[in-house]
């Protein structure tokens, strides 16, 4: 039923999306012509980016892309050496490890543009005009349906962490290990410094024997095999994309506050083809592209306009109100996640809390 | 020897030897002197503002944590040398020298975990043993619980012992074959049986091979990867090699100066237990020539009754470590959800194998992999020739040659990868090589050094110079006469290494990660990329794909007489 809901609005989106192009100046549109070419380095899987990749292409048939699905850290170790090295490197970088992505924009990486697309962008969405957040992912609880029944898993950090530390509960929690993840200390610290309530989260995971995970690939897989039951913090795109097949899965939201990170587009300021950068930004931030995302990539778009399954809409309606969801800001306050006495500070409480060291 | 190597020089080619040695060294040290360079500085070395500094070091050697890893590694490393040369060694001495039924199956199949990557048996032991695993799953049925678990150290100790068996099973095997039979033969009559044989002369005779695969075992213990990776992830058990990932995400970018000074500390360790093998063992040739005469062969032992009790017992090592894992990577490459409380006939599926041909990346993955393997497999193949030929004929160019080419394997793939990163962009005149297939293959190469060249050297060992001596008297040129007389009669011994190569090419992964660009993507490479987002699936259905492709090279190569022991 809710299907096919979803369904019914997605075709009536894509009829509107379909007649709506990105706005980019024709000028821009010239010399992408001339340029041809296209460089992307992202750490979207391409089997989500495929969709976005080729309706961009029935767009601009030619521009060739070169689509590369790296690693965050990989993007950002590559992007810096060969830009170093005065070699051929990625003209946009699309990454959801923000405090890297921001890093590279401070230090003169970016080029300005101000896309025609970004006239009402969130502010907190952008910084000034170099770095555009193009996504709003939720963190959210993940479970195995074969083992929990949906109204048993809790939305809030305070029934969450009763939960976990029933017998039952022992050693079938996952969590990030913030001391193995650059991605995972973002999110986690992030629920640290603005929800009380997950300091006693932290400890119950420490009684309840929580596994850590480096990656969220290991993570997701031991849910579905049924080895932990629920998996906490991970990003709700890709489990609802995992969701898409593995009808075990179930996703919560934490209505008493949810984190949500913002993945981060720029275009190199040395790119060797910064127009056909500037409209594929142009055309990530577009309705057209943002609605993609919505009902088939399933990474949550980041217009507040968009309806469908993974946008900013159906997620302020999934944890009760629009106030409840702190979306990590692009900003260059977020640099002091990589100051060390900050991370210490985190890391700090962490390991008393979880591992009583 | 001495005579030799006069010989060599004698032919004119004097310029030739310090040229190879020169070529092995710049490609071997350009990496590690990146690297040590790195290590030695306070930011990234391309970066304008750096210093000279202990820095990395002083912080390396305080945190604990680096001796926790150290520590788990050693353990690690030496459950490996418990496990896997006793065992290696009794299936040599059982394979090769008595009656045992199958012989011939149980010597094809014990090679089989080298020749699959690590991150995809760990992913295959979880399917099976895991706590959700299908093996579990009936021991719980029938006892009530599953007396084991898969995610501790002295686990992964186990794990890796069982999987690195066929290594120790190699080394001993073509150890035991040119055993002096007549020796054996004089202890039959004198009335031993086939152990007290055993025990009281084959084992003295193979005692080199088990210091060296000992050592060997070590040494891989602390560059182990994809098992830690995989199985010590929920408990966070880290080993040296997963403890870079650590550094990353503790000071939340990249530390290059702190991965490059504990690559340069695993290196020393490895360089540490390299010499203490040569110490032990005297050098490459002393170990085989000491083994005397081959020839005229013993014929097998008689196990008696206790032929099928040995059966049986290599029989389930390698239903443990063999197939049950490969039966779990396969099985998850089929189905969308596993686990207790699924029916795995109802989420039976294709699909993943269907993504895999529809994604550019991963196709593409598929093909170039072929490529590097089976082409560039052939061009290293040359290149380890003649290090293997400088080694064995080069003297004291030769020595150089056999550290030199010791030494890449223990830098850890990624660090050896970003390493090769750095000197495709800021060695000029190999830029414009860096987005090609030509990168991943030097790469390759080079961190494959250690292994392609022992097996050549091995193969060098196994046939006679004498051709090559008469065309030299005669008056052939050294070239004509290595060309006429000993390639002909090296056929052999080159088919085969060239087959290893490639199978060894089909698994590697980490090595190209930084190299990875859109049109030069690799399955290996692919693999690490996916298990950071999350497609177990699909990398079981690719790790599926590459387990089918050097397993037919394999039965292939079986068929037309390829015998990898006779290495």
């Amino acid at each position: 039923m809710k299907f096919l809901l979803w369904l019914l609005v997605f075709l009536g989106a894509t009829v509107l999306g379909q007649q709506t192009r990105p706005i980019s100046d024709p000028a821009v549109v010239e010399a992408a012509r001339k340029e041809g070419r296209l460089i992307i380095y992202s750490s979207t899987d391409q089997s989500s980016a495929q969709a976005l990749l080729n309706d961009f292409r029935s767009l601009y048939p030619f521009i060739q892309i070169e689509y590369n699905d790296l690693g965050t850290q990989q993007i950002y170790d590559r992007f810096v050496s060969e830009t170093a090295a005065g070699a051929r490197s990625a003209d946009f970088l699309w990454s959801s490890a923000m405090e890297l992505q921001v890093k590279l924009v401070s230090e003169g990486y970016a080029l300005a543009y101000d896309s025609p697309e970004a006239k009402n962008w969130p502010s907190n969405a952008r910084l000034e005009n170099l770095a555009y957040g193009t996504t709003m992912e939720p963190a959210v609880i993940v479970y195995n349906k074969r083992f929990l029944k949906p109204e048993e898993v809790p939305t809030t950090r305070e029934s969450l962490a009763r939960l976990i530390q029933e017998p039952r509960m022992r050693g079938r929690v996952a969590t990030w290990d913030p001391e193995r993840s650059g991605v995972g200390f973002t999110i986690l610290k992030a629920d640290y410094d603005r929800f009380p309530a997950f300091q006693e989260l932290a400890r119950a995971f420490g009684r309840a024997q929580a596994a850590l995970y480096s990656s969220t690939g290991a993570a997701f897989e031991k849910v579905i095999s049924g080895e932990h039951y629920m998996a906490y913090g991970f990003f709700g795109s890709y489990a609802l994309l995992r969701q898409r097949t593995v009808k075990d899965l179930g996703i919560a939201y934490l209505t008493d506050g949810t984190v949500a990170i913002q993945r981060v587009a720029f275009i190199s300021r040395r790119a060797a083809h910064p127009n056909a950068a500037k409209l594929f930004l142009d055309y990530l931030l577009s309705l057209r592209g943002q609605n993609l995302m919505a009902y088939t990539a399933l990474i949550h778009a980041r217009r507040e306009s968009v309806v469908g399954e993974a946008s900013p809409k159906a997620i302020y309606q999934a944890v009760g109100g629009k106030d409840k969801v702190f979306v990590i800001p692009v900003s260059r306050d977020i640099l002091r996640n990589l100051d060390p006495a900050e991370r210490l500070r985190f890391l700090t409480f962490w390991r008393q809390a979880v591992k009583g060291q | 020897m001495e005579a030799r190597g006069r010989q060599f020089r004698k032919g004119g080619k004097i310029w030739l030897l310090p040229l190879l040695a020169f070529l092995v060294g710049l490609l071997v040290l350009a990496p590690i002197g990146i690297l040590l360079y790195q290590s030695l500085l306070s930011a990234p070395f391309f970066a304008p503002a750096k210093r000279f500094t202990l820095e990395a070091y002083r912080y390396v050697f305080h945190d604990p944590y680096f001796f926790e890893a150290l520590k788990n590694s050693l353990m690690i490393g030496l459950g490996m040398v418990a496990l896997a040369v006793p065992l290696g060694s009794l299936f040599a001495f059982l394979v090769v020298k008595t009656d045992l039924p199958f012989a011939r199956w149980f010597e094809l199949l014990l090679l089989a975990p080298i020749f699959i990557s690590p991150i995809i048996l760990g992913i295959g032991f979880i399917v099976a043993f895991g706590p959700s695993g299908f093996v579990s799953g009936w021991v719980a049925s029938l006892l009530g619980g599953v007396p084991w678990t898969i995610y501790t150290v002295p686990a992964i100790a186990v794990i890796a012992g069982l999987t690195h068996v066929p290594y120790v099973y190699l080394y001993v095997a073509s150890t035991i074959q040119n055993v002096d039979a007549s020796l054996e033969e004089a202890a039959r009559v004198a009335g031993a049986g086939p152990f007290r044989m055993a025990m009281t002369v084959t084992l003295p005779l193979v005692r080199p091979a088990l210091i060296y695969s000992g050592i060997l075992m070590l040494l891989l213990g602390f560059e182990l990867f994809g098992l830690p990776l995989v199985l010590g992830d929920a408990k966070g058990i880290m080993v040296v090699t997963t403890y870079l990932y650590r550094l990353t995400a503790i000071t939340g970018s990249s530390a290059y100066h702190l991965m490059a000074a504990v690559s340069i500390a695993i290196v020393s360790i490895a360089l540490l237990l390299v010499l203490l093998q040569r110490f032990l063992l005297g050098r490459t040739e002393g170990r085989f020539v000491a083994v005397g005469t081959r020839g005229h062969r013993l014929e097998r032992l008689p196990l008696g009754r206790l032929r099928w009790m040995w059966a049986g017992v290599l029989g389930l090592y390698l239903l443990v470590a063999v197939v049950l894992p490969i039966l779990g990577v396969v099985l998850r490459s089929l189905v969308i959800s596993w686990g207790p409380g699924v029916d795995l006939l109802e989420v039976l599926t294709l699909a993943h194998y269907r993504e895999i041909f529809t994604l550019p990346n991963l196709s593409r993955a598929v093909t170039n992999t072929l490529l590097v393997a089976s082409v560039g497999g052939l061009l290293s193949l040359v290149f380890y020739l003649f290090v293997a030929l400088g080694i064995q004929r080069g003297q004291a160019w030769g020595r150089f040659l056999d550290y030199l080419s010791g030494i890449p394997r223990a830098v850890p793939g990624l660090v050896m990868g970003l390493a090769f990163l750095w000197v495709f962009l800021f060695v000029k005149p190999l830029a414009p090589i860096r987005e090609t297939l030509l990168s991943l293959l030097i790469a390759y190469t080079v961190v494959w050094t250690p292994y392609g060249v022992r097996l050549l050297t091995a193969a060098l060992l196994q046939v006679g110079r004498e051709m090559e001596e008469a065309a030299r008297v005669a008056g052939a040129s050294p070239a004509r006469a290595f060309l006429n007389g000993t390639l002909p009669l090296l056929r052999g011994g080159l088919l085969t290494a060239w087959f290893l190569l490639f199978i060894q090419f089909v698994r590697e992964y980490s090595t190209g990660v930084y190299l990875l660009t859109s049109g030069t993507e690799v399955i290996g490479a692919q693999i690490v990329a996916l298990w950071g987002t999350g497609a177990v699936e699909i990398i079981a259905a690719l790790a599926t794909i590459q387990v089918i492709i050097v397993g037919l090279v394999f039965l292939l190569a079986s068929r037309i007489g390829v015998r990898p022991q006779g290495l």
